[in-house]
């Protein structure tokens, strides 16, 4: 059997104004990113990344995105998302940038990567806390990281077969 | 990367050969390099700082050799006794269809006897056709080397001075049975004879049941006024920063003169930024002269001959060049290497004559070739 | 991109005889273009040519295309006809956008690639232009 290969690149939404974090849903990011992409790369590079290209996951408060697409074609992608200088959601737009953390092969390689990379910008709020109440309530998250971690071992095994399914 | 980005960036194969030697060495080999390249289209040559030509170098330029185009020629005239006794055998018969195309059509190309180098081409007809015409004539060829997993083109070599190859011999039963009964074969062929002592016209008389034209090789002059020139060192092939420009700088350079190219752009030009390689200097004239036709190899040798001789006087030029070019659609390029169409079908070569008579050659090749000699 | 020297042995200073080989060492490639407007009478100069070709490969390849290093090398007027020369890798990304340019000003019309080459001397001695009568 001969699968489709994709590549998934995880990104964060990056915007000043708190109120863009509204905005963040999946046709503003494909608008987005095709755009920049049409632009970097023309017809072409629109069109190869267009093959497959979904918005895999999307996180409105954390602004995390993952961005799928056909792994011939994804540093074309890559290359275009830092172009991306706004997202634009009925008629206003809110500038942002993509600020890409990991490409993978897998979503569950980007999960991990996600799980890793919230828990080390926890212990960076940690260290930057005023008073007792904010400690607690990031010790607490934290403690939330490794319990979801030590889930997933648990249904690792189901969830790869489920990532294949997705690939395919 | 990839492979669908990496064949964006990919180009066809090209190879350049370059050689140095001098022309009085005796194992140089620039004479058999020209009469290894049967099919030429086009000769040009320029001498820097010089107005007028000396007249045996002008005698030899208006003297290229009439070449003659007959018309819907049947390829079995070809391989008639009659033709291989009066000019194959007897002098160096060069033949190739005019107008073919070898990435579409089909194409036959006589190759001459070689007097210098008798084991190597004698008197060879090669048709290079497509696979329909190939198993309708059902003669032995080879599958062409860049036809791909599809063999879509076969080759066939027919040796026409063979011992085995008279006129009651099984095997030219069978070649004269399959062109001229079994699959027909017309072709518009360029044809030109050389044969020290002989009239080129004995050839019109033969096919004079044709329609057969005699044509003479087109020659244009031109001066070049201001001409920027790189400075070349014949010990430097590869060049020398800051001394001396490389043969592919020349090479390009050359080609730039050739197609009137604006030599001295400048760096933030926006129509183009190309320039002369550095270093370089400002000559003030320049002869250019282009021969265009069907040109033998033994007409080529003379003029390189008289070019050399260009510098038994003392003269201000460093170095002369002589570009020929092959013709695009002949089955070969040099000797029997076979050659095809890709993207442009070049092959064509250049030398560069010092004035201490030491030469460059460069020879180019597109991506349907192999390796020059 | 293979680079070697073939046949004799390293050359010590003025050997007599001395061979290089390069493979796939060509810089640039040429192409020999004429631009066809199904009308005619369309009348462009060098500048406007170029911006047009600029402009079919920032159409097809985005602006990484259009920053190609694309050269028009010669351009003649009267046949809207010239010689273009592009950098060996962006020689495919050229050609294919060359290729879909449809219109200009609104008018329909087509580029012709005549002649490719990796050498520009190529292009000057085109032997299906050999015409005979």
């Amino acid at each position: 059997m001969v699968r489709f290969k994709h590549r998934y690149l995880l990104c964060e939404v990056v915007a000043e104004d708190p109120r863009c974090r509204h905005c963040i849903d999946e046709r503003a990011v494909t608008t987005a990113a095709k755009g920049a992409l049409a632009r970097a790369h023309g017809d072409y590079g629109l069109a190869c990344c267009s093959i497959a290209f979904t918005v895999k996951y999307l996180n409105a408060y954390t602004g995390v995105v993952l961005l799928r697409c056909r792994k011939d074609f994804y540093r074309l992608l890559w290359s275009a998302l830092p172009l991306v200088t706004h997202l634009e959601s009925r008629g206003q737009r809110h500038p942002c940038f993509f600020h890409t953390l990991h490409v993978g092969g897998t979503i569950r390689s980007c999960q991990k990567f996600l799980i890793q990379y919230n828990r080390r910008q926890l212990v960076m709020l940690l260290n930057s806390c005023t008073n007792k109440e904010e400690r607690e309530s990031i010790q607490q998250s934290l403690l939330g990281c490794f319990l979801q971690e030590a889930e997933e071992e648990q249904f690792q095994s189901g969830e790869e077969e489920d990532d294949c399914a997705e690939t395919d | 990367m990839s492979a669908p980005l990496r064949r964006l960036r990919e180009t066809p194969r090209h190879l350049l050969v370059c050689e140095r030697s001098h022309v009085r060495h005796e194992r140089s080999r620039h004479a058999a390099r020209v009469r290894g390249h049967a099919y030429n289209c086009r000769v040009s040559f320029l001498i820097p700082e010089c107005g007028v030509l000396p007249e045996p170098l002008k005698s030899v330029t208006t003297d290229m050799g009439e070449y003659y185009l007959v018309k819907n020629l049947p390829l079995h005239e070809l391989v008639a006794q009659e033709f291989i006794s009066a000019f194959v055998k007897t002098g160096s018969c060069y033949a190739l269809s005019y107008n073919t195309r070898i990435d579409q059509d089909n194409t036959a190309a006589l190759l001459p006897t070689d007097c210098h180098s008798p084991l190597k081409h004698i008197g060879k007809l090669i048709l290079s056709v497509d696979k329909d015409t190939y198993e309708e004539l059902g003669l032995q060829g080879r599958p062409s080397r860049y036809s791909g997993k599809k063999i879509m083109r076969y080759i066939i070599t027919i040796d026409l001075t063979d011992s085995a190859f008279h006129s009651d011999s099984k095997k030219y039963k069978r070649v004269l049975w399959a062109l001229r009964d079994k699959k027909p074969l017309e072709f518009d062929f360029l044809l030109s004879w050389h044969h020290t002592g002989a009239d080129g016209s004995t050839l019109m008389s033969y096919f004079s049941k044709h329609q057969i034209q005699a044509h003479q090789p087109k020659i244009t002059f031109s001066t070049l006024r201001n001409l920027q020139c790189p400075v070349l060192c014949s010990n430097e092939l590869q060049g020398k920063p800051e001394e001396s420009c490389s043969a592919q700088e020349l090479f390009e350079w050359l080609g730039a003169v050739f197609s009137n190219v604006e030599l001295d752009n400048k760096s933030f030009s926006f129509v183009s930024t190309y320039c002369c390689p550095e270093p370089s200097t400002m000559m003030d004239q320049a002869y250019l002269c282009t021969i265009t036709g069907f040109i033998l190899p033994e007409k080529i040798i003379q003029l390189l001959d008289q070019l050399c001789a260009y510098f038994d006087d003392p003269k201000l030029a460093q170095w002369v060049t002589l570009t020929v070019h092959g013709f695009a659609d002949s089955p070969v390029s040099w000797r029997e290497n076979e050659h095809g169409f890709q993207k442009g079908g070049e092959n064509l070569y250049n030398f560069v004559v010092f004035r201490s008579l030491d030469y460059w050659l460069q020879m180019a090749v597109g991506a349907n070739d192999d390796c020059p000699p | 991109m293979a680079e070697g020297g073939a046949g004799e042995p390293p050359p010590p200073p003025r050997a007599p005889l001395e061979r290089l080989v390069l493979k796939n060492a060509a810089e640039h490639h040429y192409l020999r273009v004429s631009l066809e407007f199904p009308d005619g009478g369309v009348r462009l100069n060098a500048a406007h040519f170029k911006q047009l070709v600029v402009s079919a490969l920032k159409e097809l390849h985005g602006e990484v295309g259009a920053a190609l290093p694309v050269d028009v090398l010669t351009y003649d007027e009267k046949t809207l006809s010239a010689i273009l020369r592009v950098s060996s890798s962006g020689f495919v990304k050229l050609w294919s956008a060359l290729t879909l340019l449809g219109s200009y000003q609104n008018r329909k019309c087509a580029f012709r690639v005549v002649q490719t080459s990796p050498f520009l001397l190529a292009l000057s001695g085109n032997s299906r232009e050999l015409v005979l009568d």
